[in-house]
């Protein structure tokens, strides 16, 4: 079986390293991105299973990367994460048929169920 | 209420005779007001307490976090402890201002590592003895060590002076070394950082710097007699420890004392930050090159005959040794591998045991060469199958070895030097990494592989992990100094004590206890696999049995002797996550938060300026603020809401409410037993009024003791104090402050008793008393016998003696509190009839055994005890 792509994407680069490190040990790949823009551009050169996304972000945001990803690459689950736990954030989130909503910190435990879940999707 | 009357006449009286004479008193606070400054600093703390424990956990490598959320929960820490410290000082009215200037320091500290600033204020250089705490980003991690070695563990350092990291910013900016080679940019190349190390070598000094290290060099000299050399070496900025950076920077060895050879040392060592190894070092470890900054050690050079180092533990087995390494000359010669020194391995229990010597050929020897640097010469061949080190060094550098490991919680890579005349000094000392390898599996193996376990209980998991070893069931405080080690630490309560045998254990469990409390906060640091509030175990397990513990998230599960397949499944990804630079610079926070130096209150150095962390301010503030508490049930006027006390004893005690702790008969002024809410006093009175224990024959005094007793009694009230009450017991439904002048004894407890474990405390002090000394003596050992067992911290002074307990749950509070007050009133009687020592062990067994569990014995005794 081929290995799972994971892309992360959060503007704080501990967010991403920590991600990485403990997602590449379950045996995924996983590419780590400070902003949407170039993490879109590499969507369009690659397929990736799963996109952890942060919310809040300058330029691009989480639920752009929401509306793209489902739009343009609709086998790929997004994850949005976010600072401050926002209901309407969710709400929206949801109606974009985001596969799952986490408010930081992140348990890195139950992410990891969750990409588990989105992978047998 | 004429009686209280009278006593609130009398007192007043007496403090406007004192202040007609000029002694002041301080007005006491009214009781009740007290009281809620008292609960405001109480709730303020567990909210920080709270704030603190969930940042611990956050950071422990389980959660993926972002600076918002530091910045957060920070400031809700930083906004409770300020409401505490506010209250804490209305409290205490003003009496530990210095609290204040600390927590400002520590916070500004802070505040600026969250920010991403350096966390420091020090100046361009500084002499290691004039360090503060918490200096590591200023001179950077093995400067730091070297200050805790010289000023916290007094341990032989030479004369050092630091450059700071702040210096060398200040270097690179003056020659502009970033912008000019061009190390700013996305990516930087071999050749850009070639380039900075030639503007650095050749880089002009800025001229304050210059004279700051002028000015360190001719202190040194002062110092030195004229006489010395330094050895100039780095300490790297952001190090904490976790990485050593070991071997990765330029030493410049034999550096005359004069400011153009120490700045050109300096240059070199500063350069090294880009050479290609370090630089492909950090970036390994997440860093920029560029980013990393770099404080410089200047030390005055021992004229070594013998040097060396040491690991407080061999990192490749799991035999518990210390290694020690030795040649002849100086070290550099061993840490750049350029001979076979001797090995000698010593027991970690014993250092005077050997348990290996191996003489290598030690061929060469490097010295100093006057005038500057060093030379390798040969080694006559006599010298060369001699060992480098009697037996008596080795023993004494493996005690220094155990004693830094000790200190830093952590087993130690130490450098040292002993010179011609035989003094051994300590030259680094750094964390040793052991070479554990974090597993790759998180599952539990199937039931089918490893068997189902012995036992599950749910806890509170402070550390999980799995271990094997054999259960050691903790029966009284006295049994620590016993613990095996390996041994899987099992006891009632957690505790602060426990540290002391947290170095040797591998697994602690409680039956009860707090994430909160002291000793998890300890075992987190430890990362020992801990777990708390397990309810049974130290019924539940067997003493000495092999077992395999596993404490996960949900529990704790034990299984029957050592299970391989379970060993190293909970845990271990903490150590994976710290390769990580931005994690570890966020985990650098909490060095100024969650460790706790401030351990025992009974101590000299609790004091403001001896907190480190917040961790310490709260202990200090809650300390402190008991110790108010008490101080004002001792020296106050109670004259609130006063009502006396029936009980079935002689006691006469006065009762004053603050909130629910009586239910009293409007109009009476007389309270029975049964009309008590207040828990702690509730349990007080139950243990007084035990049936049978209080003898209505009274204990024969003779004469003697009856004179001594009497001329004895301005004494004991005195105790630091005038006090004309009598007995009085200030309360509310969860608290009790009791002052007892009791018989001949003069009691003070404080207790707090509720569901919530972590404000639950007991203070309980006794003082005075009739009949001689010896006597007197007798009781105490008798009752720190007791109360040591029961698991208090105990310490007796003359004849005084003061125990403490905290952290325990309600009901564990309340047997606790029932045993005080049946010890309260078996001592009444007690000292009268203890003729010697030996009956004073006597009388505590039986009376543990009346507590435990009634045994035949002594009628006279257990009769009372049942």
């Amino acid at each position: 079986m081929a290995q799972s792509r994971i892309m992360v994407i959060d503007d704080e680069k501990i967010v991403g390293d920590m991600a990485k490190m403990s997602l590449e040990q379950e045996g995924y790949a996983v590419e780590t991105y400070l902003s949407a823009e170039p993490a879109l551009k590499r969507l369009e050169e690659e397929r990736f299973d799963v996109v952890v996304t942060d919310y809040k972000m300058k330029g691009i945001d989480g639920m752009e990367v929401l509306r793209t990803v489902r739009s343009r690459h609709p086998g790929t689950q997004v994850i949005m994460i976010t600072a401050f736990a926002n209901l309407d954030a969710a709400i929206e989130a949801l109606r974009r048929d985001v596969h799952d909503f986490f408010p930081k910190p992140v348990k890195i435990k139950e992410l990891k169920a969750s990409i588990k879940r989105a992978l047998e999707k | 209420m004429t009686e209280n009357g009278d006593m609130k006449n009398a007192a007043s009286w007496f403090r406007t005779g004192l202040e007609r004479i000029g002694v002041r008193i301080r007005r006491p606070i009214p009781p009740d007001e007290l009281f809620q400054r008292f609960r405001t600093v109480l709730d303020n703390n567990n909210r920080s307490l709270e704030v603190i424990t969930d940042i611990g956990e956050t950071l422990n490598g389980d959660y993926l976090f972002d600076i918002q959320y530091v910045r957060r929960s920070y400031s809700d820490l930083s906004a409770a402890l300020e409401r505490s410290l506010v209250s804490f000082d209305k409290l205490t009215e003003g009496r530990y201002r210095g609290i204040d200037t600390v927590y400002r320091s520590i916070d500004e500290t802070i505040r600026r590592a969250i920010d991403g600033a350096s966390p420091t204020k020090e100046g361009l250089v500084v002499f290691v003895e004039d360090l503060g705490d918490n200096a590591a980003g200023a001179i950077g991690g093995k400067a730091a060590s070297l200050a805790e070695l010289k000023n916290r563990i007094k341990v032989p350092v030479p004369d050092t002076f630091v450059i700071t990291t702040r210096a060398g910013e200040a270097y690179m900016r003056h020659n502009r070394v970033r912008e000019r080679a061009g190390l700013n940019g996305e990516t930087v190349t071999g050749l850009q950082y070639q380039e900075a190390q030639e503007l650095i070598l050749h880089g002009e000094m800025p001229p304050d710097l210059y004279r700051a290290i002028e000015r360190g060099i001719s202190k040194l000299k002062k110092r030195c007699r004229g006489d010395c050399s330094l050895a100039v070496r780095s300490s790297g900025g952001e190090e904490d420890g976790d990485y050593s950076f070991a071997g990765q920077f330029e030493t410049v060895l034999n550096v005359p004392a004069d400011s153009a050879a120490v700045g050109k040392a300096y240059r070199k060592v500063l350069a090294s930050l880009f050479d290609p190894g370090p630089v492909a070092y950090q970036q390994r470890l997440g860093y920029r090159a560029a980013d990393m900054q770099m404080a410089v050690i200047c030390m005055v050079m021992v004229d070594a005959a013998v040097s060396g180092v040491a690991y407080s533990r061999d990192p490749r087995e799991a035999e518990d040794n210390i290694i020690i390494n030795s040649a002849w000359g100086l070290g550099s010669s061993i840490v750049e591998g350029m001979v076979e020194p001797d090995q000698f391995r010593v027991k970690r229990d014993d250092p005077r045991v050997e348990v290996e010597r191996r003489i290598g050929s030690k061929a060469r020897l490097t010295v100093r060469v006057s005038g500057g640097g060093t030379e390798l010469l040969p080694v006559p061949l006599a010298a060369r199958e001699n060992a480098s080190l009697s037996r008596e060094q080795v023993t004494r550098i493996a005690g220094l070895a155990l004693t830094i490991e000790q200190h830093f919680r952590r087993p130690q890579d130490i450098e040292w030097s002993i010179d011609g005349e035989g003094n051994l000094s300590i030259l680094q000392s750094r964390p040793l990494r052991s070479s554990d390898q974090a597993p790759e599996s998180q599952e539990l193996p199937s039931p089918a592989v490893v068997g189902e376990p012995l036992l599950r209980r749910s806890g509170r998991t402070v550390q999980s992990g799995a271990v094997a070893g054999k259960v050691f069931i903790l029966k009284n405080m006295s049994e620590l100094d016993g613990v095996p080690r390996g041994a899987i630490l099992v006891a009632r309560h957690d505790s602060s004590q426990l540290v002391r045998a947290m170095a040797d254990v591998t697994a602690i469990i409680t039956d009860t206890g707090a994430l909160t409390s002291h000793m998890a906060s300890l075992c987190r640091e430890f990362r020992l696999p801990t777990a708390v509030n397990t309810g049974d175990m130290t019924r539940a397990l067997i003493h000495g049995q092999q077992v395999t513990v596993v404490i996960d998230e949900q529990s704790v599960s034990v299984y029957r002797g050592i299970v391989p397949e379970l060993l190293g499944t909970a845990g271990g990804r903490i150590a994976r996550m710290e390769e990580l630079a931005e994690y570890r610079k966020k985990r650098f926070l909490l060095r100024y938060i969650t460790p706790l130096n401030l351990v025992d209150p009974l101590r000299d150095e609790f004091t403001p300026k001896a907190c480190r962390t917040l961790h310490d301010i709260l202990r200090f503030v809650h300390e402190k603020s008991v110790a108010r508490l008490i101080d004002q049930g001792y020296n106050g006027s109670h004259s609130h809401r006063a009502v006396h006390l029936d009980l079935p004893i002689p006691a006469g005690i006065v009762l004053i409410d603050i909130g629910d702790g009586v239910t009293p008969i409007s109009g009476q002024d007389h309270v029975a037993s049964g009309q008590v809410t207040s828990l702690p006093l509730r349990a007080v009175i139950k243990g007084m009024t035990h049936p049978g224990l209080w003898r209505s024959d009274a204990v024969p005094l003779r004469v003697q003791d009856f004179l001594t007793s009497m001329l004895r009694a301005p004494d004991m009230v005195n105790d630091g104090a005038p006090s004309a009450t009598a007995s009085v017991a200030v309360v509310s439904r969860e608290y009790a402050n009791l002052n007892l002048k009791f018989g001949y004894h003069f009691i003070i407890l404080d207790a707090y008793c509720s569901d919530t474990v972590r404000n639950n405390h007991i203070y309980f002090r006794f003082a005075g008393g009739a009949t001689d000394l010896s006597k007197r003596s007798r009781r105490l050992r008798f009752m720190e016998m007791i109360l040591k067992d029961r698991g208090f911290l105990v310490k007796h002074k003359g004849d005084m003696l003061i125990a403490r307990l905290a952290g325990a749950g309600r009901e564990d509070m309340e047997s606790q509190l029932e045993v005080i007050g049946r010890l309260i009133s078996y001592t009444r009687q007690l000292d009268a009839v203890l003729q010697d020592d030996d009956m004073a062990v006597r009388y505590a067994e039986s009376f543990l055994e009346g507590v435990t569990g009634p045994k035949p014995g002594d009628e006279a005794l257990t009769s009372g005890l049942r």
